[in-house]
């Protein structure tokens, strides 16, 4: 049974190398005049679940005291069970609908063994031979390419092992050591870095917004591994190198471009051949260099785990999934626009909203479009979308703050767009109550604390006040009322900004001109 | 309770052995018995200290009576070491699932058994502890007990069969991969049980090869192995290849089915009884067929149809199980590198320390036994990318040609791998089910060998070996066995007789074990 599954997938899989090759149509990169570059990613993105894979520990975060989230389990004592998490199986069958990709009703978990000090058990616990899902794919808006998803499997991570130069000895950190993770393997469709970068952006994209994964690259809950190769074109693809532990887009960028395919390229035209084989990325030099050679690669003697039974889903439970699939990221761009937003507009929210928590088990969290969401129920979706991207996003940057940290609930947001609509209050003084509001988080109503801070537009039933404030601003600035008076009209704008700052922005900017030409009498 | 000490066993067996304060449940026969015989058997391996243990035991079915544990079962009072130098000092932080329901039950854990290293191993030779002396001495025999003759316990739960067979324990548990625990109850004249795979809990068992490891049960009457396996067979969602509740509902169901049917004074009439023809091998001695022919012709007599039947895929399975076996440890075994918990060896001043695997070999080559070692080696071969079609997808197929060899030839179906909508159609008393109830077959192919001296080469290699075809077939196919005693051999040692059931069917096991016991009863009262 096992060995029909790994004969068959090679040949398959081949077939759509092949093809996707021929179907291309090369284009000549400036960079590598008369040569094609062939890339492959293969992405181990974290599983954002509360509970590790296996066990019952928390996850971990990555400033936690080392060796915390602990179980037996994960520590590999003996006479410990695995026992599968159901939350991490939830999130990638979201993460297989979300690329399109083929959900397998039966597949099955495999011991990969090593020896390293951070795999407590000697192996890990992995998808060899009957992945969760084949054959998607992530659409790439440069040029409007599908790079195909070969397969997606469930697999734990391992722990840390930090090395102390000084005292000489190494620290293992089981924090992570049994947290999920989905392997998401990508055909070698991509033909530029550029490519390449696009496909991690999109995917980070897509796993967040379903919630399977945080995707951050920098924190290390995504991580690639890149393989390369070169050709002339209309020939077959080189042999390829995989480059492995780049902690970054812009690493993996810059181990392509400035190093692996300038030495790939050289080797073959000084009829040498690329040694298919595993290389890492030196960031200080820009430059990969070897690990290990193909000859040297360990042999992970694959078995079927024997503690944890085939994993068997069924159609009802995987629509059940898609039938609470959260909304992919194309998707909301489109009915953003549909909604009346502009392209800047939905660009702001979408990309302020890509930097929210996102959620453990799925639970998606507030993010910017959410909250634009909740507020335009019942509202005009340019006047809210405005709101958020000016006044909002605009005070939260002056104040060095993200959207995250936000303190300003949908209700009482709501209410300031009301206040400002219905000219209860002024749209200058709904800006000095955002102000306020965000210096002093509280759940007052919007309303009651425009009404405390006197910030209420000016009823016609207080006129005198206005009468008021105008006739001190004729006192207070002589030379211009004069000035005023024989017409010079620029110089109005000057009393009316007096007369704005006094009244607090309670009354608007028009009806302050009118009275002061009242009383100037011009 | 608490535990003794982290001390090694040498010290702690001198102390335990010598200090005024070691009373336990004093008085009691269990107690002397550990007391005159332990040093004599080397059965346990760490004893509880605890004074009068009743007191602290819950009320329950078990109250107060000792239960001994083999060294490869967790428990959170006492060391677990697997009779392993890898392993030695450690105790376990929680206990086994099996453990707590024994506590549960008001068991008393009087202690730990030894065995050989990890399970592996047939004759309780294979352990940091030194061998299990069997205690038994034939009644011709006019030595004192002390002086016996030296004969194996069997293995790899030697130390729980003879703590049971000297009277040191109500009842004890042990592991059974390929027939731990029905080997060593045959050679110390015990009853031995390994249920159906799936059916006892395995959290807390140290795994050897998880997809044939089973708790087995080891006490001197049947009805005190069932009392247990009652105990025991409870479904824990801590080990996700236990059996489901509605699998164990449905076996359940079809075996009382099968066994309402019986009738007849003694009940036996419609019980059909296969014997295989295949586990009578070559080297099988003819002092066991004895007492199995006379229990034969009595079930016969009592109204038990007997049936030759064939396994004609018993003679794979020997390799297929040390394949499986090996391969399945070298995996399970990969997690004992001194960096947790255990031994560890720390590398020698200028020892190459670049690659992990070379810092744990100083570990793993000292802590390991020889038999450990040689498996681990074994299983790793079998496991590489260019044997693992030749080696262990074969013995895969093996496998499941084994438990086909055993479906045919029940007549119970195999509520696992029949399809539930079958299930309903089948009926026992059909002619055209032509199967049989249980297997009855030689449970050794000779009474308990004597204990060479260390490192005597007086037995090939390969006979050790040899003695598992009769025990390993039940074990891939993962359906219960029990071994029953069924009187002497000519040298006066105990004889022990398998029986068979299909996968769910332990009650039906028990209850053809607990006629054999009382047909040999019988037999001895005449």
């Amino acid at each position: 049974m096992f060995a029909c599954r790994r004969r068959g997938f090679l040949p398959r899989s081949l077939h759509h190398v092949r093809l996707a090759h021929i179907v291309r149509v090369s284009k000549e990169d400036v960079r590598w005049p008369g040569w094609e570059v062939v890339i492959g990613l293969e992405v181990h993105a974290q599983i954002k679940s509360r509970a590790k894979l296996f066990s019952v520990s928390r996850t971990s975060g990555l400033l936690e005291e080392p060796n915390k989230h602990v179980s037996p389990f994960d520590a590999a004592f003996p006479g410990t069970l695995p026992k599968l998490n159901p939350k991490c199986v939830d999130l990638t069958l979201r993460a297989a609908t979300a690329l399109n990709a083929d959900v397998q009703l039966r597949s099955s978990f495999d011991r990969k063994h090593y020896f390293y000090a951070d795999l407590p058990m000697g192996y890990q616990i992995t998808q060899h031979y009957a992945p969760i899902a084949t054959g998607g794919y992530v659409r790439l808006h440069r040029g409007g390419v599908n790079v195909r998803v070969k397969q997606i499997q469930i697999e734990q991570d391992t722990g840390k092992s930090t090395f102390d130069p000084r005292r000489r000895v190494s620290s293992i950190d089981l924090n992570r050591a049994g947290t999920g993770l989905m392997e998401i393997v990508s055909e070698p469709d991509m033909r530029s870095p550029e490519e390449a970068a696009e496909y991690i952006r999109l995917l980070q994209a897509i796993l967040r917004s379903v919630g399977s994964s945080d995707g951050n690259m920098e924190q290390g809950s995504l991580r690639c591994d890149v393989n390369v190769s070169v050709n002339r074109p209309g020939d077959a693809p080189g042999t390829r190198c995989e480059i492995k532990n780049l902690n970054g887009i812009k690493s993996m960028q810059v181990a392509i471009t400035a190093s692996e395919v300038f030495r790939q390229i050289s080797l073959v035209e000084n009829g040498e051949l690329v040694r298919q084989e595993t290389r890492g990325f030196d960031e200080a030099k820009a430059e990969t260099f070897s690990l290990r050679s193909k000859e040297d690669a360990p042999d992970y003697r694959y078995m079927p785990d024997p503690n944890l039974p085939p994993l068997l889903l069924d159609e009802t439970y995987i629509n059940q999934i898609r039938s609470k699939m959260p909304e992919l990221p194309d998707t909301t761009s489109l009915r953003l626009h549909s909604q009346g937003l502009t392209q800047r507009d939905t660009e702001v929210l979408m990309t302020v909203d890509a930097g929210r928590e996102v959620g453990f088990d799925g639970e998606l969290g507030q993010g910017a479009v959410a909250y634009f969401d909740a507020l335009s129920r019942g509202r005009d979706p340019k006047v809210v979308v405005n709101w958020i991207t000016h006044e909002l996003l605009g005070q939260l940057a002056a104040r060095n703050q993200s959207f995250n940290e936000n303190s300003i609930s949908v209700e009482q947001m709501g209410d300031l767009i009301d206040l400002v609509q219905n000219g209860i209050v002024t749209g200058t003084a709904g800006k000095t109550l955002l102000r306020h509001m965000l210096s002093n988080p509280s759940s007052v109503l919007s309303s009651v604390q425009a009404k405390d801070l006197g910030l209420l537009a000016l009823q016609s039933s207080e006129s005198s006040e206005l009468e008021n404030w105008c006739k001190e601003s004729i006192a207070a600035m002589p030379s211009e009322s004069e000035a005023a008076r024989k017409g010079n009209k620029n110089v109005v704008n000057k009393l009316v900004g007096r007369v704005m700052k006094l009244s607090r922005g309670r009354v608007d900017a028009g009806t302050v001109r009118q009275a002061l030409e009242v009383l100037l009498k011009i | 309770m608490s535990v003794c000490a982290r001390a090694p066993f040498r010290g702690l067996l001198k102390k335990s052995a010598t200090s005024r304060t070691f009373s336990p449940n004093a008085g009691s026969t269990y107690q002397q018995a550990i007391e005159s015989k332990n040093k004599s058997t080397n059965a346990f391996v760490y004893l509880s200290n605890s004074d009068t243990p009743p007191a602290q035991c819950s009320e329950g079915p078990l109250h107060g009576l000792p239960i001994a544990i083999k060294d490869n079962i967790c428990t959170a009072e006492l060391p677990t070491t697997c009779s392993s130098g890898v392993l030695q000092e450690f105790t376990s932080p929680f206990d086994a699932t099996v453990v707590e329901l024994l506590k549960q039950a008001g068991g008393f854990i009087t202690g730990k058994t030894n065995c050989d290293e990890f399970g592996m191993g047939s004759l309780n030779t294979h352990s940091i502890y030194g061998p299990v002396v069997n205690p038994f001495q034939p009644s011709s025999s006019t030595a004192p007990w002390d002086d016996r003759e030296r004969r194996s316990a069997g293995g790899s739960s030697g130390g729980s069969a003879a703590a049971v067979a000297a009277g040191m324990c109500y009842a004890a548990l042990g592991t059974d991969t390929g027939g731990s625990v029905r080997l060593p109850a045959s050679y110390c004249g015990v009853v031995g049980l390994k249920p159906s795979y799936g059916i006892v809990s395995r959290w807390g068992v140290i795994s050897y090869s998880d997809s044939l490891d089973c708790v087995g049960i080891l006490a001197k009457r049947v009805s005190d192995v069932g009392n247990i396996f009652n105990i025991l067979a409870k479904y824990d969602e801590k080990d996700l290849t236990a059996a489901r509740p509605c699998s164990r509902r449905k076996a359940e169901s079809v075996c009382r089915e099968a066994m309402d049917r019986w009738k007849g004074k003694g009940k036996l009439k419609g019980l059909r009884i296969g014997v295989p023809k295949e586990y009578f091998p070559s080297p099988l001695s003819p002092t066991v067929l004895a007492p199995l022919r006379t229990l034969l012709s009595s079930l016969s007599s009592l109204g038990a149809t007997l049936v030759p039947v064939s396994l004609p895929a018993t003679p794979y399975a020997l390799s297929a199980y040390y394949v499986i076996a090996c391969a399945e440890a070298s995996s399970n075994l990969g997690r004992y590198d001194g960096v947790r918990y255990g031994t560890r060896v720390e590398p020698p001043p200028g020892s190459d320390l670049r690659r992990t695997a070379d810092v744990y070999a100083h570990t793993r080559t000292k802590g390991f036994g020889r038999e450990v070692q040689k498996r681990i080696l074994l299983g790793t071969y079998a496991l590489t990318a260019d044997a693992f079609d030749n080696y262990f997808l074969q013995a895969q197929r093996v496998r499941k040609l084994i438990k086909q060899d055993f479906d045919k030839t029940f007549k119970i179906p195999n509520v696992l791998s029949t399809p539930s909508s079958l299930l309903p159609d089948f009926d026992a008393t059909s002619p055209t089910t032509s199967g049989v109830d249980v297997l009855i077959h030689p449970q050794a192919i000779r009474t308990a060998p004597p204990l060479s001296p260390p490192d005597s080469k007086s037995e090939s290699e390969l006979d050790v070996y040899v003695q598992d075809v009769l025990t390993v077939p039940a074990s891939l196919a993962g359906l219960p066995a029990m071994s029953v005693p069924v009187g002497e051999g000519e040298d006066g040692w105990p004889v022990g007789v398998s029986v068979v059931g299909q996968w769910g069917c332990d009650e039906m096991v028990l209850r053809v074990g607990e006629v054999v016991e009382g047909l040999v009863d019988e037999a001895r009262r005449c």
